[in-house]
């Protein structure tokens, strides 16, 4: 760690000093330009109480890193094709293990008419898709109520294929945008929800499964005011070893789990004036998997909103601030139940909850390079089934109700 | 009392010497292989957002842009509505999602009238004062029922008197650009006799229309009628 934030530093002396520039790079080939951009992003977190986003927080920890390149290129006025390579650290997450974003083919037959295949990052809400570039939002850390980073792989993208699209509505009444989906989700094994379940020793070998919905969204008449929906349904199976919880002394077992249901509902509203932008979304994920071989059923019901605002006082910086709340209600049935393993139904609990207020100031030292210190300020730690941030693996001591944490962040882009 | 009339005339020189550029400052060009000589400034708007690959004709199209200064601020205020941070933002969340790539860039007027001259498709913007040797210009605003404005001060041409005298008239057709508050911002020649279009266009510069929601543009015909 000690080396790494070395390297930053020198990193960042040489920006100040202003001996490196950042360009996007392009490049010929078969007489074709390829466009290559890249980002890299480093995170330091401290906080008062409990560890979070399995980090050793309340040491300080700058196990929070990210990177991405691609390329891409037009084949003809219609045509694109393009590939992300993406890899991150977060504490106990992602572990370097580099993965494919995104890779698809484009095929614009009319404005109101296009077709991605391939791997396609999902539409779900503002900023689902944007998630991990950092350098595009105010915030080091999006709302965790709606887009929980340790959750990352469970909706970033689909192997498969989407149908888009833009209408301009006649007589004044704005844009629609929409775009239908169909694919695979596959997890990688290093992210939240198989962290979590490690605690059992459950360890998945996969995780993944059918993923589609749609999005719609209208740019009203109202100058500057967005509105829209998601829905996203999946069918999910993850199969792996696991001690049996009806036996612990027994040795592993091979374990799986699949979706009763689970699906997500998704309303967001954007408005933008000049440097002032608001946000709000509110988001429900409801999943009910079958555990144990079917043995045992958890339904969760996961509900998440936010209220956010930004305004760019200067032309290099820009404060924001915003409000998130989450609650989670986690029933156990079947054998789990029997055993004795509890349901988690009041969610004024600190348990069942994570209220997070938020206040972030970013800098912009350059058009490329950007730094964001955010304070938060949680009541409650949402520890469940399903998780949002706080993991009893990183928690030995207990939780606390309260949490205080300084986020500083900077981010490179070219 | 001596500090605020100071810091007043400060601000007040300070707003008169601003560089920024007025929308009647940009002209917006493109490639000779666009056939539409008119765009609506919505149809601009969603080719600059790459939501618009191609015209109603056919017509590929691509934005081009200029890295700063005050006529790319303009540009884009008057536009596409944003920002040029929020511009930025909005290309590289298309690039780093692979919907969309990231528009050329140029440093000048110049650089951008070259690169637009030769790329089929482009459309780009610069300055009204900018030559525009090798590239069309387009007119933008509202077009088709909504674009009409109804005509409130009407100043006639004068008729010059050698052309009168010789029995040289006609009609002059011309293409006016109409700000949001009826003004007229620009206006030029489609059609006829020029030095009756000169006469035309300085008659027209002082005619006033009806406000409307935003920037318009109208075909207007005058007559010089050289036997009354």
């Amino acid at each position: 760690m000690r080396r790494r934030m070395v390297l930053l530093v020198l990193v960042c002396a040489c920006f100040c000093a202003g001996r490196i520039t950042l360009q996007a790079q392009e490049f010929k080939l078969f007489d074709r330009t390829i466009q290559v951009h890249g980002f890299v992003s480093q995170g330091f977190v401290y906080t008062s109480d409990n560890n979070w986003l399995t980090m050793n927080t309340s040491q300080g920890s700058a196990a929070f890193t990210d990177f991405g390149v691609n390329l891409s290129t037009r084949i003809n006025d219609r045509l694109r094709v393009g590939a992300q390579l993406y890899d991150r650290n977060l504490g106990q997450l992602g572990q370097y293990h580099p993965s494919l974003d995104w890779a698809f083919a484009d095929y614009r037959f009319k404005s109101w008419l296009g077709f991605r295949g391939g791997k396609v990052k999902t539409t779900l809400g503002l900023y689902n898709d944007t998630q991990s570039l950092n350098f595009l939002h105010t915030f080091a850390l999006l709302p965790q109520s709606v887009y929980p980073i340790d959750l990352r792989d469970a909706t970033i993208a689909h192997v498969g294929g989407d149908i888009y699209g833009n209408i301009s509505l006649k007589r004044r009444l704005g844009d629609l945008s929409y775009t239908v989906y169909a694919g695979h989700r596959s997890d990688s094994i290093y992210s939240g929800y198989p962290y979590l379940l490690s605690q059992y020793g459950t360890h998945f070998k996969s995780f993944g499964g059918l993923q589609y919905g749609a999005d719609l969204r209208w740019s009203t008449p109202l100058k500057g005011l967005l509105i829209g929906a998601s829905r996203l349904d999946q069918d999910t199976t993850g199969k792996g070893t696991s001690v049996s919880p009806f036996n612990p002394g027994g040795g592993t077992i091979s374990y799986s789990e699949s979706s009763k249901a689970d699906w997500t509902n998704q309303f967001y509203g954007e408005y933008t004036a000049g440097k002032l932008r608001i946000d709000s979304e509110y988001r429900r994920y409801v999943r009910d998997q079958l555990i144990f071989g079917g043995s045992s059923e958890n339904p969760d019901d996961v509900r998440g909103w936010y209220v956010s605002g930004a305004y760019r006082i200067a032309k290099r910086l820009e404060l924001g601030s915003y409000y998130s709340h989450y609650s989670i209600v986690s029933l156990v049935r079947g054998a789990l139940a029997a055993a004795g393993f509890p349901s988690q139904t009041d969610t004024s609990l600190p348990a069942n909850h994570i209220y997070d207020k938020v206040i972030t100031a970013r800098v912009d030292l350059k058009r490329f390079w950007n730094v964001k210190v955010e304070g938060h300020f949680m009541n409650g730690y949402g520890n469940s089934t399903y998780p949002d941030g706080f993991y009893p693996q990183v928690n030995l001591q207990g939780f606390k109700p309260n949490t205080t944490a300084l986020v500083v962040k900077t981010s490179l882009n070219f | 009392m001596k500090c605020p009339q100071i810091l007043l005339v400060v601000s007040g020189a300070m707003i008169f010497a601003s560089p920024n550029a007025l929308a009647s400052d940009v002209k917006v060009i493109a490639n000779s292989s666009v056939k539409a000589d008119m765009l609506s400034a919505g149809e601009l708007k969603r080719v600059f957002l790459e939501e618009k690959i191609a015209l109603g004709d056919g017509t590929h199209v691509e934005p081009v842009l200029e890295k700063d200064g005050p006529i790319h601020e303009a540009f884009l205020q008057e536009y596409l509505g944003r920002t040029d941070d929020d511009l930025r933002t909005y290309y590289r969340a298309l690039v780093f999602t692979g919907r969309g790539s990231m528009p050329r860039e140029l440093g000048s007027d110049a650089e951008v009238i070259a690169y637009v001259a030769r790329t089929r498709g482009a459309i780009g913007y610069v300055s009204t004062a900018t030559s525009a040797e090798g590239v069309k210009t387009l007119a933008i605003g509202d077009t088709g029922i909504n674009a009409q404005r109804r005509l409130i001060t009407r100043v006639e041409p004068e008729y010059p008197e050698t052309l009168k005298r010789l029995s040289i008239g006609g009609t002059v057709r011309l293409q006016v650009t109409i700000s949001a508050r009826g003004n007229v911002e620009n206006v030029e020649l489609l059609g006829g006799n020029p030095i009756l279009g000169e006469s035309a266009i300085s008659a027209v510069k002082k005619w006033v229309y009806a406000t409307g929601h935003s920037r318009s543009v109208a075909e207007e015909s005058i007559l010089f009628d050289s036997h009354p």
